[in-house]
């Protein structure tokens, strides 16, 4: 259905409607992004610019939110100071006009790895296991297949905290607690059953006379998979891995009982980035943007996929 | 498929119960809701004390019936 | 299912009907053993990570078992757990304060996100675009977005309160979004609402485009007022996808933890502690593992009877 054909439909909106219309949905979309919008510029305001009152919506840039989360420092007395050589950088200027010096890098680098390290990983193992599903449950004949979907989807259901419990326990018992590779485990069996009903939907979209036809070509049945289903399910694969990679970057109910400081990822940090007497504001301001920026980007990538994605792959358009 | 699988027993015991899946899937659906609403509602402690088995039996009713032909 | 039935014998019967050369790699292995080997990692990957631990809760629910005493002698204690929770009216309590939270957050997250999907729906100039800005907020990190709604609401500096006392003309300070027994239920609904009215707009979206032109032509030419072609078409027809969506919500807002848990982390006092809230206190503060684990099997059963209600609304939006 083109928009041609819809503008000489008689039930095409009149312009008056159309402009009222996009009027109240820009306007919610304006307001709806304020907060967001409102972290990013804190993250470029100095500690007392971003708990001034009235709130400053006009303020002087500065990267101090930037400096205090990558590093962390101690307050020196004055003489103390004036003893030190003077400061050959930039960053070390601004810690010193607050009488502080650089104590050293903070946690936030590790915990960003931990989280590229285990949102990359878990998403790897659970799209490829959940294509291999997926395509098992599209073309062949299982056993009890409606009740095994459904046991697949329901697991992804379950309350994280419930989950906790026993994983807790197991972990203690088999030495995975506080790892990367009992996240990327865990994280990959909560991301399979997104992945394997998603990429069903794609894969029942692919017609089999593919398949068939490789296989009257003298194909195996997997070479088939991979030589005629894979390159047509490439679109549908990307999609799902982006859905998978959300999911495991924004996880926090797990990070924050299962992790502690060797495999903590970044949701769980963030709230704990302080400062002398409190949260550090502009340095929790900066790790969010620093965070966000990575979905925003996913974000525009699956604006397409979307639907499917929170529908299970049940709604297509 | 499970039509056929399912049809001789389905026509045995149709005397005493038709064993469709919608009316019994509806029921078994009305049960789970009715479990929820006594866990969550702030009247009545009987209710809240029966709404764990409440919402057990429907879960369980509806496993079964979801297995009865349409 | 008929699908289903074809595309297995299909092979077979291609490799009955060409030269055995051909036909052996079809074969090589039989249909039934390629299925499990597609399926099997994945069954088995959840079988250790979900079903395992799952029998292990069912167990521990049953015993005295604690945590943070793992050598101390395990006693079976029956089904007393489930009656001391059953019994128990802090427990009550918190299923009260989520039922609060989950009927808000549906209510306000239905109306809003209907009515912005309604009004996307008249094809406006732009609208794929502005639809993108909305959904951001779905896309972000509960925990994140709890967290900086903490900033958002404080009571001197915070945005919330200043554009609040600058609409309303209440001083800013005045009020504590977490900080007051009778604000704090609704900061949460507010954050829960941001967040998720784009998602029950994205679903309310899909099931708008679902329906066909020619039934407001045939309502057009029967000169049914658009009040009554509201009433009588876009809303029933809207309605299964209005019913998934809010399923949906109801599941994830009745395990509510991450937002929650940072914005208010139960409190002040037990005035927001959703169900979730109680059950990591439990778990994970108080190590009563046996009490707590009867808790969870009770909100598991929960949520899988929900689930079961949920896909069956997924197939009845998938037909359309």
């Amino acid at each position: 259905m083109s928009g041609l054909s819809q503008a000489h439909s008689v039930v095409a909106p009149s312009t008056a409607t159309r402009r009222i219309a996009g009027a109240i949905v820009i306007v919610y979309a304006l307001v709806t992004l304020i907060p967001l919008l409102w972290i990013i510029a804190t993250s470029f305001k100095t500690p007392p610019d971003s708990i001034a009152y009235p709130p400053k919506i006009v303020f002087t840039p500065s990267l101090e939110g930037y400096v205090n989360l990558f590093t962390t420092r101690t307050r020196q007395s004055p003489e103390m100071l004036a003893q030190l050589p003077p400061p050959t950088t930039w960053y070390d200027k601004l810690v010193r006009s607050r009488n502080m010096v650089i104590a050293g890098p903070s946690n936030v680098i590790p915990r960003f790895v931990n989280s590229i390290i285990i949102a990359f990983g878990s998403t790897f193992l659970a799209v490829f296991l959940g294509t291999l599903a997926a395509y098992g449950f599209s073309r062949f004949r299982v056993p009890l297949k409606d009740d095994l979907l459904f046991f697949i989807l329901s697991t992804r259901m379950m309350p994280p905290i419930a989950v906790a419990i026993p994983i807790y326990l197991m972990y203690r018992e088999i030495g995975l607690t506080d790892t990367k590779l009992g996240m990327i485990l865990l994280y990959t069996a909560v991301n399979v059953s997104l992945a394997v009903w998603l990429l069903k939907g794609f894969i029942d979209e692919i017609p089999r006379e593919y398949e068939e036809a490789a296989m009257i070509d003298g194909y195996t049945r997997l070479q088939a998979f991979r030589k005629a289903v894979l390159p047509q399910a490439a679109t549908g694969i990307a999609a799902t891995a982006i859905f998978c990679l959300i999911f495991a970057w924004n996880e926090y109910a797990f990070a924050v009982l299962l992790t502690s400081g060797n495999a903590q990822t970044m949701p769980p940090f963030i709230p704990f980035i302080i400062g002398e007497g409190g949260q550090d504001w502009p340095a929790v301001a900066a790790a969010t943007t620093l965070f966000v920026i990575p979905i925003l980007v996913f974000t525009i990538l699956l604006r397409k996929h979307l639907l499917r994605g929170i529908t299970f792959g049940a709604v297509r358009k | 498929m499970s039509d056929q699988t399912a049809a001789p027993r389905a026509s045995l015991l149709s005397r005493f119960l038709r064993l469709r899946r919608g009316p019994w899937e509806n029921l078994a659906t009305i049960l789970i809701g009715l479990g929820v609403v006594m866990l969550m509602q702030p009247f009545s402690a009987t209710a809240y004390a029966y709404s764990f088995i409440t919402i057990l039996a429907g879960t369980a009713m509806f496993a079964i019936v979801s297995h009865f032909p349409e | 299912m008929t699908e289903t039935t074809t595309s297995s014998a299909l092979p077979e019967k291609l490799a009955g009907a060409t030269p055995e050369v051909i036909a052996r790699p079809i074969r090589g292995l039989s249909d039934k053993a390629i299925a499990w080997f597609f399926i099997g990692p994945t069954i088995l990957l959840l079988l250790a990570i979900n079903i395992f631990p799952l029998i292990w809760t069912i167990w521990l629910s049953f015993t005295n078992y604690r945590a943070n005493r793992p050598n101390a002698e395990v006693k079976m204690v029956g089904l007393d757990w489930y009656h001391r929770i059953l019994g128990d009216g802090d427990v009550w309590l918190a299923m009260q304060t989520t039922a609060h939270f989950v009927v808000w957050t549906i209510i306000i997250e239905t109306v809003l996100g209907f009515g912005l999907a309604w009004l996307i729906d008249k094809k406006f100039r732009g609208h794929g675009l502005w639809t993108t800005v909305i959904l951001i907020p779905m896309m972000l990190s509960p925990a994140v977005v709890g967290n900086f709604w903490t900033f958002l609401y404080q009571p001197q500096s915070g945005l919330f309160n200043y554009v609040v006392g600058f609409l309303t003309g209440i001083d800013p300070s005045s009020f504590q979004m977490l900080g007051s027994v009778r604000l704090s239920p609704w900061a949460i609904v507010i954050v829960d609402a941001w967040m998720w009215t784009p998602y029950v707009m994205l679903i309310c979206l899909a099931g708008l485009r679902s329906i066909p032109d020619y039934i407001y032509e045939a309502a057009e030419v029967d000169r049914a007022s658009p009040w009554r072609q509201f009433w009588s078409i876009t809303l029933p027809m809207a309605l299964p996808f209005i019913m998934l969506a809010v399923l949906f919500r109801g599941i994830e807002n009745f395990k509510m933890f991450d937002m929650v848990n940072l914005l208010t982390g139960g409190g002040p006092g037990s005035t927001t502690e959703v169900v979730s809230i109680t059950l990591k206190r439990q778990a994970f503060e108080s190590w009563r593992t046996g009490y707590s684990s009867a808790l969870a099997i009770i909100l598991f059963v929960t949520v899988f009877g929900l689930a079961n209600i949920y896909v069956k609304a997924l197939n009845r939006v998938k037909q359309r």
